[in-house]
């Protein structure tokens, strides 16, 4: 973990609070129905291989383009509509916190790396407060931005913390 | 193009966050980074002429003294440059929440049809 560290500085800290039981929120993350209620990205599903919410389980995914614009954009863009993505929990306390690491495998010339996404989960009366926190600029989806060159600046960057 | 380096070559360097660190104190001289960088003076001069170059710091001369503080540009282009990702999550968690709401109101109905 700690070789990932000088990869990974750039954190990006979102947080939400729902009015919800905090087995609810848990099982969003943690369920095959559940992730695939809501993971994304817009455009895309999320097609659930293989879900394993223990310390160290993995967690295997397709993201399928699902939407017409989307499909006609990858095509132009010259990618696959699918994508297969290897995930594992490395960290889970049930109910309390999880750490979804993606493997970053898919691009040209860049070695194999991985990057986190860490969550944190209060429950308080009838409301969950969730923060997320996410190694941004080397994210499995931010990764594919830049593969598929959305921005020239972003392929750039990429190159230069390659 | 000029040898100059853009924000995120410029971030790319240890050192150097740690003397845009030491600079969120706002404007001082060298000397002042020197400490609280941890980092040999000379070091602590070329990366801050490097930071000067790529837009991340200005230089005022005052009497004898040069004084350096943090410039916001570089900050916002950071920021913008993060925009796009940050939207992925935030379109994420609002369906995140979008799927609680599926999932509580079924779970409403199964209790009220008990």
């Amino acid at each position: 973990m700690s070789s990932q560290a000088s990869r990974s500085e750039a954190k990006v800290v979102i947080e939400r609070t729902y009015r919800a039981s905090i087995e609810d929120v848990w099982a969003l993350w943690t369920t095959k129905e559940g992730f695939e209620s809501w993971w994304g990205p817009q455009g895309f599903r999320a097609d659930v291989q293989e879900l394993d919410a223990r310390a160290g389980g993995a967690l295997r995914y397709d993201m399928v383009a699902d939407s017409p614009e989307m499909i006609a954009a990858m095509k132009k863009m010259g990618q696959p509509a699918s994508h297969a993505t290897r995930s594992r929990f490395s960290e889970i306390e049930p109910r309390s916190r999880l750490v979804l690491t993606n493997v970053i495998d898919f691009l040209p010339g860049v070695a194999v790396y991985e990057s986190n996404i860490a969550v944190d989960f209060t429950s308080t009366g009838d409301s969950v407060r969730m923060v997320i926190t996410l190694d941004a600029m080397h994210s499995d989806e931010f990764t594919k931005m830049q593969k598929g060159g959305f921005t020239s600046q972003l392929t750039k960057l990429d190159k230069r913390f390659a | 193009m000029s040898m100059q380096l853009d924000v995120f070559q410029a971030l790319a360097d240890p050192t150097r966050r740690r003397v845009i660190e030491a600079l969120r104190d706002g404007e001082q001289q060298v000397g002042d980074v020197v400490e609280k960088a941890g980092v040999h003076q000379s070091g602590v001069s070329r990366h801050l002429r490097i930071l000067h170059e790529s837009g991340f710091v200005s230089m005022r001369p005052d009497g004898q003294r040069r004084l350096y503080a943090l410039k916001s540009e570089p900050f916002r282009e950071i920021e913008e440059w993060l925009g796009p990702y940050r939207k992925l999550w935030e379109g994420r968690l609002d369906r995140f929440e979008a799927a609680l709401q599926t999932r509580q109101g079924r779970q409403d109905k199964r209790s009220k049809t008990k």
